[in-house]
């Protein structure tokens, strides 16, 4: 592997529900090359320090749409739309309107919700027989009731959502004319929600949006409006039910971890963040930006004008920044993961996911005390071809 | 030590609220809002590190 080779990207897993060791070189050089599922060409920076300045360089663009940036999928745009602006100033104005529902109040003022849903959904799966796939019976339905609640989306919809979203996030994993069919279903129904909250709106982020969009549509277009719903309802619950099902499996497949917290629950807080630094769930596909000028890196070696550049979510594995950091260690503190990105695109929707982890960790752990891996760590299947990685399933027993 | 932040760069990460509440709060938008800019010494390592870790360095931490 020398410094012009591309390599794949994604990385394979190569090990069971662990970050494959191979990681920990992947810093010797500031940029690598990488080949995307496209087979496109990228950069990735690699060291903590470079990401955590790339992040907040303007010089890099968010509007992957609208310059010739390479393709993450070979058929499939994902969330490139040229219509939109994800670059300041516009960006940082529509943000606004949608972070000020996920404040500190307004995210524990969500808690108690969040806690009697996963109660909820403990019980069904008590009520059933073993082993139960955590992904269906608690992952899943977890922050999609929680997002549904936030955006006021029936929660009996999501049979047809979910297809929509699965089709997507398809990196290579569908033909190109059943993502198409997806992302204009998924298009048409938010664009009906929208609607129907302009009709009769209820308490909820779309309708105050909707509110927004006309007092003023150039503060926030129709179709601005539905690119951020699709993106919070995506963002809501794929990742964060990915994360549940990643942290989880980890726990168990690693037993005296979660045997450690389970001697002391004030861990959790430590131990979600943790299991965000020690990042399983898949890569840093979502960083994508292109170069608009040259960047100089904290080496002297260039990030040149026009290259995509993907910022890596494995700079959480800097020794630089990380004392130890192959190490699982839910001490860890502080604990300046990127698993969030950095910036100004920090994920609007962290303090949420980070609520949601909490309270699903720490509600398995307290419900199921002996919670374990119905099939060994190493059988667990990932999730093949989507923009997130995760396991496709994950069957439990207590 | 004094402390200060900038709300026009604030992203709404809540971490310094969560960090340091005595310290932060935040306005109807979420945005930053410093509630004691001269804090007690023994909440001054929570508070370098609520600005180490702001996710856009919005928080000023002067050590005099």
């Amino acid at each position: 592997m020398t410094a012009t080779t591309p390599v794949d990207y994604p990385f394979p897993w190569t090990e069971p529900i662990a970050i494959p060791p191979t990681w920990e070189t992947l810093r010797e050089r500031a940029i690598q090359p990488i080949s995307l599922p496209s087979g496109d060409p990228a950069l990735l920076v690699t060291r903590y320090k470079d990401v955590k300045a790339l992040y907040s360089d303007h010089r890099l663009s968010r509007n992957t749409g609208r310059y010739p940036t390479s393709r993450i999928s070979p058929n499939n745009a994902i969330f490139d739309d040229p219509e939109v602006d994800s670059d300041p100033p516009r960006y940082l104005a529509e943000r606004s309107l949608v972070t000020r529902a996920f404040t500190a109040r307004r995210i524990e003022g969500l808690r108690p919700f969040v806690k009697a849903v996963a109660e909820e959904l403990m019980a069904a799966m008590e009520s059933g027989p073993q082993p139960v796939d955590l992904m269906e019976g608690f992952a899943f339905p977890l922050p999609i009731r929680v997002i549904c609640k936030l955006l006021g989306v029936p929660a009996e919809d999501q049979a047809k959502f979910r297809a929509m979203v699965d089709g997507f996030l398809s990196v290579t994993k569908l033909p190109v004319e059943e993502v198409n069919r997806c992302r204009v279903g998924l298009w048409a129904y938010l664009g009906d929600l929208v609607e129907s909250k302009r009709v009769a709106p209820t308490d909820d982020l779309t309708s105050e949006l909707v509110k927004i969009s006309d007092a003023d549509p150039d503060k926030l277009s129709d179709h601005q409006m539905v690119h951020w719903l699709q993106s919070l309802l995506i963002a809501g619950y794929v990742t964060t039910a990915t994360q549940i099902g990643c942290s989880m499996a980890y726990l168990l497949h690693h037993r005296e971890v979660a045997d450690e917290i389970q001697a002391d629950f004030t861990l959790v807080p430590g131990a979600v963040e943790e299991l965000l630094r020690y990042q399983i769930m898949g890569a840093s596909l979502g960083s994508t930006r292109y170069c608009l000028e040259d960047i100089e890196l904290s080496d002297g070696s260039i990030v040149p004008k026009g290259s995509t550049v993907l910022l890596a979510v494995e700079a959480n594995l800097d020794a630089e920044q990380f004392e130890c950091p192959m190490k699982m260690d839910i001490k860890r503190n502080p604990n300046y993961h990127l698993s969030f990105g950095s910036g100004i695109h920090y994920c609007a929707g962290a303090p949420l996911a980070r609520m949601e982890l909490q309270v699903a960790t720490e509600g398995l752990l307290r419900r199921f005390p002996k919670l374990e891996l119905a099939v060994p760590g190493a059988d667990l299947m990932r999730e093949q071809g989507s923009f997130l990685g995760g396991f496709a399933e994950i069957p439990v027993r207590w | 030590m004094r402390v200060s932040a900038d709300n026009t760069k604030c992203v709404v990460s809540d971490m310094c609220v969560y960090r340091v509440p005595a310290v932060f709060d935040q306005d109807e938008d979420g945005l930053v809002k410093i509630i004691d800019a001269n804090p007690p010494g023994e909440l001054a390592e929570d508070i370098r590190r609520a600005a180490k870790g702001c996710p856009v360095g919005a928080i000023t931490v002067y050590e005099d």
